[in-house]
């Protein structure tokens, strides 16, 4: 399954970096849309199919957190899988935006990280993320 | 002896240039590193159980590496992309350091980077830094600078 994925950031350098860390990552990947704050993500959401959304919390005119909890009051969007993706560090607002469902990646990341965490609140398996694997026949002598 | 302030900037703005741009700051800097001047400021405001700005400033010739690193060959040609790597690094920076200092409960809020002219100053009138550490990068240098408008009371242990 290759899966659409939503880029919500205010900065287009962090938003090319995880485009960049995506393809890399030989996850498989559909369409990577981009937004700059969580105002224009909804205006994606209405139009687009997303399957993940990776989503800044300090942003203009919509921040991250808002945009979660509209996603979480619409029956649409209720369970889309969202990884934050952030510098935030206090406790109190991580805490809340684990309460929304949200899987966290910390600023700065590794790119492993960001991987790891798409496989995990994805579910998509090892088959489809490492492609088919080969058996060895085990008849042969060593 | 550093203050708890000037090891948490330290440790982060170390962190963050290593894991963001692939770069590994030397703390011993080289004469050559030592008299690079510091060609590029940005800054990004907070505001929170304090207010104040994190300013990084660097050498020209460190920034197409930073750009490079981060977003690959694009990078390395476009001038203002280049510059809002380093506002970018400023960014985590400045998220990572603040909950170092007044705790994992504290929120703030960040406004974006903000890149400074050439020549302005990225602090305000008789503003004393509260921290600031020098890192040799590349052939140039970076410095990091935490001013806090007010007082704060520090909480943090540094590991």
């Amino acid at each position: 399954m290759a899966f659409n994925v939503l880029v919500v950031d205010d900065s287009a350098v962090m938003r090319q970096m995880i485009v960049r860390t995506l393809k890399m990552s030989g996850l498989p990947l559909g369409t990577v849309h981009e937004a700059g704050n969580g105002e224009e993500g909804l205006f994606v959401l209405q139009d687009q199919w997303v399957d993940l959304l990776l989503l800044d919390i300090n942003m203009p005119v919509m921040n991250g957190e808002e945009m979660l909890r509209r996603l979480r009051a619409s029956p649409e969007t209720e369970t889309l899988p969202v990884i934050v993706v952030s510098t935030e560090g206090s406790e109190t607002r991580l805490a809340a935006l684990h309460e929304l469902g949200a899987a966290i990646v910390r600023k700065p990341f590794a790119p492993e990280t960001l991987r790891d965490t798409i496989i995990r609140v994805t579910g998509v398996s090892d088959a489809e993320y490492y492609g088919p694997v080969a058996v060895a026949d085990d008849s042969g002598d060593f | 002896m550093p203050s708890t302030m000037d090891l948490s900037l330290s440790q982060t703005t170390a962190a963050t240039f290593e894991e963001l741009a692939l770069l590994f700051p030397e703390q011993e800097l080289s004469p050559e590193q030592t008299v690079a001047p510091l060609d590029v400021t940005v800054s990004v405001d907070f505001r929170g159980p304090f207010a104040g700005r994190l300013v990084l400033s660097a050498s020209a010739c460190v920034l197409p590496v930073i750009a490079s690193n981060m977003l690959g060959e694009a990078g390395r040609r476009a001038s203002p992309l280049q510059r809002d790597a380093l506002g970018e690094i400023a960014n985590v920076i400045c998220g990572n350091v603040l909950p170092a200092i007044a705790g994992a409960e504290a929120v703030f809020h960040l406004n974006a980077p903000r890149i400074h002219d050439a020549g302005e100053s990225a602090s305000r009138d008789n503003d004393a830094p509260s921290a600031q550490v020098q890192f040799g990068v590349e052939d140039g240098r970076v410095l990091s600078t935490l001013y806090v408008f007010g007082t704060v009371l520090v909480r943090a242990t540094v590991a």
